[in-house]
């Protein structure tokens, strides 16, 4: 007694014994994936399925009986002939310089693996394709998806466009034999060639009669399938193309900045990080970022190169070590991005008043300190003592000296209650904890110099020279008597909070010509003095010419 | 492995010449066509003459009607179309020729 099993072949319905309906199936999926990238693929297999069970039928009636069994499945087999057969009589019929559709026959395809998945199987799917490690493809998805979200897009996409894998063909194709160096040579013509040829294999297909809807239905299906797969191909492979040309750009970036900090030292694009980096082992910090990026970015390049244009492969024991320095890159880079952070994790100030000598005339001029500070230690080291008394060292803004230490000086004029005038000075400092963030913020010296009626400020301020940064800031509130006259030089406007351009365009002043601007401390704090007599004169010199009154000669 | 070589050079043009020649005497089923084949003793498995008649019928060789059966799903039955047909009159052509050179050529040579 054997179990049997119904089966339907192209609206026929046999019994089968269960071990022939195994053979039976082995031999159509074979059969399946033989003609599967064949453009005609549908209509062979059908043509092929219908003359088995023609063939069943006549065995049936021949010799009386209801159920198929193996003998019958081997005999059908042999007379249709086996998938290596098929290869035998290709090679016979098939034209000599199209061997590349007889070598298609031992690619992968492409699609989502149900049997392996944690979303939708696309990178089990893709893993499959590639032949390589469903994990790795999963992690490449999981860096991606954390370092922006482009890799959940992809995703997305790919679970779109890539077909899932439902018959046993389909799973027997995606999983497929080995990639051959023949799929290598396939090239952007040979896609574009069979883009071109489903798309005229699709017109010239019509069918008559009886099965006409059907199969009609069915080759466009096809053959629109077959169309878009290979336009997607093509369209993958353009913007492999575009991935590598990107690759290759950040790659060339990369290596310059990196030869460019390795011989000249501080090089930095960016200001801020350079005032981070300026004592916590730049070197570290450098030379792991750099080999994140570098290899992150090969390992894009060789991937889009294996992936989309099979070319170029890394053996197993370079890629793992590989990984293996690009991870410890990883954990120093964070590290040092951590013990950084930590270093600002807390905040303290300072505050400090000094009181300045009222001016007889109520007249305050505001300028910026143009010499340079020296420290003790500096003025000794740099021997400025010896120095001749006419000679000055200015300071500037090129001097590369702290440099960006004056983009933290803030200063701010106010009214003062009494007619008294003072300067506030509020330092403030960020440190791992408070004490040190105090610690930090009573280090910072600034110059404030007071000669008569010449209030003259510092462009920056002064810490422990060999102290990393701490986000150090100087706060200067001027406060100054009602009515105060304030002449603002222009080389403050750099750190001051009101606009001094804007008070001299209302005074019709030229600001290229002009090197300061007025104001007057009121009621409301410090406002722009506005010259009616300037405004007076500029707008008559501007009246119209009355044309009238001028007589040509 | 060059014996190999050209002889399947050789059945390749001439398999393509018998299937259009067999179809030209009239409507015939694949497995008729098969038949006919085993008996010129080109011998084919079955399996292998579908994708050829479909590569046939692509180039616009061939045409087939749908005829129902009674021992299964409907048959295809082919045709020759007007360009077989023209195509055919070529080949015959070209076998003559060849025909004539090889005979030519074996000249009084025996062969077995």
């Amino acid at each position: 007694m054997n179990k049997t099993i119904i089966i339907n072949i192209n609206g026929i319905v046999f019994h089968i014994e269960e071990d022939a309906y195994e053979i039976l199936k082995n031999y159509m999926t074979d059969v399946k994936r033989h003609f599967l990238n064949s453009a005609d693929s549908l209509e062979i297999t059908t043509d092929i399925e219908n003359r088995i069970a023609e063939m069943f039928n006549e065995l049936l009636a021949h010799e009386g009986k209801q159920v198929i069994v193996e003998q019958d499945v081997n005999r059908v087999i042999s007379q249709m002939g086996t998938v290596a057969d098929f290869e035998k009589s290709e090679q016979d019929t098939e034209p000599a310089f199209s061997d590349t559709y007889y070598n298609n026959n031992n690619n992968r395809r492409l699609f989502r693996d149900p049997d392996d998945h944690l979303v939708a199987g696309v990178a089990a799917g893709i893993a499959n394709y590639f032949d390589i490690q469903v994990a790795w493809i999963r992690l490449a998805f999981a860096l991606t998806i954390l370092a922006g979200g482009m890799g959940l897009l992809l995703y997305i996409i790919l679970w779109i466009v890539v077909p899932k894998a439902v018959t046993r063909a389909d799973k027997m194709a995606m999983k497929g034999e080995k990639l051959n160096l023949e799929g290598f040579k396939r090239n952007f013509e040979q896609e574009l060639g069979s883009v071109h040829q489903n798309f005229s294999n699709f017109k010239n297909e019509a069918r008559p009669f009886v099965y006409k809807a059907r199969d009609f239905s069915g080759d466009l299906a096809h053959h629109l399938g077959n169309f878009i797969r290979g336009f997607a191909n093509v369209f993958i492979k353009f913007i492999g193309v575009l991935i590598l040309l990107a690759g290759f750009g950040f790659l060339v970036f990369f290596i310059v900045a990196f030869i460019a900090f390795i011989s000249v030292g501080h090089f930095m694009p960016f200001p801020v990080p350079a005032e981070i980096l300026r004592h916590h082992n730049p070197n570290t910090i450098f030379i792991s970022a750099f080999l994140v990026a570098i290899i992150t970015l090969i390992s894009i390049i060789m991937l889009v190169l294996k992936g989309i244009f099979r070319v170029g492969s890394v053996n197993r024991s370079t890629g793992t070590t590989v990984l293996a320095i690009w991870l410890c890159a990883v954990g120093v880079f964070v590290f040092q991005v951590i013990g950084i952070v930590s270093e600002f994790r807390s905040h303290a100030s300072v505050v400090e008043s000094i009181a300045l000598k009222p001016t007889k005339n109520n007249t305050y001029y505001i300028k910026l300190n143009e010499l340079k500070y020296f420290t003790a230690g500096d003025s000794a080291r740099l021997d400025i003592k010896n120095l001749s008394p006419n000679i000055k060292i200015t300071d500037d803004d090129d001097n590369d000296f702290e440099s960006f230490n004056h983009r933290n000086i803030h200063l701010d004029i106010e009214a003062s209650d009494s007619n008294q005038p003072s300067l506030k000075e509020s330092y403030r400092a960020r440190g791992p904890f408070y004490e040190a963030a105090l610690a930090n913020a009573r280090d910072i010296k600034y110059q404030f110099t007071q000669q008569d009626t010449v209030l003259k400020f510092d462009q920056r301020y002064y810490g422990k020279t060999d102290e990393p940064w701490h986000d150090e800031e100087v706060y200067l509130t001027l406060k100054l008597p009602k009515n105060a006259k304030v002449v603002v030089d222009h080389e403050v406007g750099r750190f001051v909070d009101f606009n001094i351009g804007e008070c001299n365009e209302v005074n019709k002043k030229d600001y290229n010509k002009v090197t300061d601007a007025t104001f007057v401390i009121t009621d409301n704090g410090l406002q722009c003095k506005v010259d009616t007599l300037v405004t007076d004169t500029i707008i008559r010199k501007h009246l119209p010419i009355d044309s009238t009154k001028i007589k040509v000669k | 492995m060059i014996v190999e070589n050209t002889q399947t050079q050789m059945r390749k043009g001439v398999l393509e010449y018998c299937i259009l020649s067999i179809i030209a005497k009239g409507e015939i089923y694949a497995s008729d066509i098969i038949a006919e084949l085993k008996t010129a003793q080109l011998l084919v498995v079955e399996g292998t003459l579908y994708p050829l008649l479909t590569r046939l019928k692509n180039n616009g060789l061939l045409s087939y009607n749908w005829v129902e059966s009674t021992s299964g799903p409907p048959r295809k039955y082919y045709v020759l179309s007007d360009e077989g047909i023209k195509v055919l009159e070529q080949l015959d052509k070209t076998w003559q020729e060849l025909a004539y050179a090889v005979k030519t050529s074996i000249g009084d040579r025996k062969v077995k």
